[in-house]
């Protein structure tokens, strides 16, 4: 191979992502964040839309709490761990709250008919850029929440997440809501995600084996306080 | 009355410095009421380590009365409580163990309960970091 075909093909890889990308592979655990506002150290910049629903939510009301799926980016928020299987074409996270999952296509499309068809944990594509697997999603079901707290979203959320392989035992997560319903710009939350003992293995969910709280929940509107 | 103010306080200082409990598919607010804590001792009727979270039965007699109160006490998710060392057999059946914890807002005999005490001293169970539940902090 002469040095301008090595070039090309070496300009090639690195173009479509395909050079070398870290091992996300494993057991991970969350930063649990109930509230993100507390993590983005103010409340997000609302539209007047998006202040009135928040003034108005009622937390008994967290489709969660009726087991209904978590939504793709408070699964990485919830205080429960993930596992993360990884192959050329997909990532794929494993999560043990709600038993459920996100399959991230690498150097794919969305499909173009997905906002008409949304999902609770979305559409996800992917692409390496360097060592961080960068995460496009859209799609995603208005019914789940972004967090305990009662931060909620639209059909229009667009999510762009970031993880970063900081070193063997440390993923960096970087997550922008980006909801123009709901937000007047798009804002961001950092967290870190603690790789698992050896010994440690994603266990068994199911929510409704036993969800004797939803019978007891009552209004709590900031409203009503 | 000073010893009244003071221990008002302490009680006050106490619920601040209280580890909320990590529950994650719903809002502690939406189920329990924060200015109603609640501690009691008796003994286990029954332990159910389910998902989404631990719950167990206390009964507890009210000196005054004399009747029996059974008390249904939410803990940790038994997924997070066994990665902290806890198993089912943790708590059975017949122990004895004192509860400190919130009540129910819709005025059931349902608790959260923030720590859960054996008549050693020895901590299981609970829905705090603190107490060795799932560690949750934001």
């Amino acid at each position: 191979m002469n040095l301008t075909a090595l070039v090309f093909a070496v300009a090639l890889a690195s173009q479509s992502g395909t050079t070398n990308p870290p091992d996300l592979t494993g057991f991970w655990n969350n930063q649990y964040t109930p509230n993100l506002a507390q993590a983005l150290g103010h409340e997000p910049p609302y539209t007047s839309y998006g202040a009135e629903r928040w003034k108005n939510v009622d937390t008994k009301d967290d489709p969660t709490g009726m087991c209904l799926p978590v939504g793709p980016s408070r699964a990485f928020t919830a205080p429960m761990p993930f596992q993360v299987v990884q192959g050329p074409t997909m990532v794929a996270f494993l999560f043990e709250y709600q038993t459920i999952y996100r399959m991230v296509y690498i150097d794919k499309k969305h499909p173009p008919d997905i906002m008409d068809y949304p999902e609770f944990m979305g559409h996800s594509i992917g692409h390496w850029e360097g060592d961080t697997l960068v995460i496009d999603t859209v799609g995603i079901n208005e019914r789940s929440w972004l967090d305990t707290a009662g931060h909620e979203h639209s059909g229009q959320l667009h999510l762009i997440e970031r993880i970063q392989k900081l070193d063997n035992d440390h993923l960096k997560y970087t997550v922008t809501y980006d909801d123009p319903m709901f937000f007047t710009q798009p804002w961001s939350i950092t967290r870190t995600f603690t790789r698992g003992k050896p010994t440690d293995r994603i266990m068994a969910y199911s929510c409704e084996e036993n969800n004797k709280d939803v019978e007891h929940l009552r209004s709590n509107k900031k409203t009503e306080q | 009355m000073r010893r009244q103010f003071l221990s008002i306080t302490g009680l006050a200082f106490g619920l601040f410095l209280a580890a909320a409990p990590a529950l994650a598919h719903h809002s502690f607010a939406a189920e329990y009421d924060r200015s109603k804590p609640i501690k009691f001792t008796g003994k286990v009727t029954k332990v159910e380590w389910m998902n989404p979270h631990v719950y167990f039965y206390v009964d507890v007699k009210d000196e005054a009365t004399g009747q029996v109160i059974n008390y249904a006490c939410e803990g940790g998710a038994p997924n997070g409580l066994y990665r902290n060392g806890w198993r089912k057999d943790s708590l059975k059946a017949g122990d004895s163990v004192t509860v400190d914890g919130w009540r129910a807002k819709d005025g059931s005999n349902t608790v959260n309960a923030g720590s859960v005490v054996l008549p050693d001293g020895k901590k299981v169970f609970a829905g705090s970091a603190d107490d060795g539940g799932p560690g949750a902090r934001p």
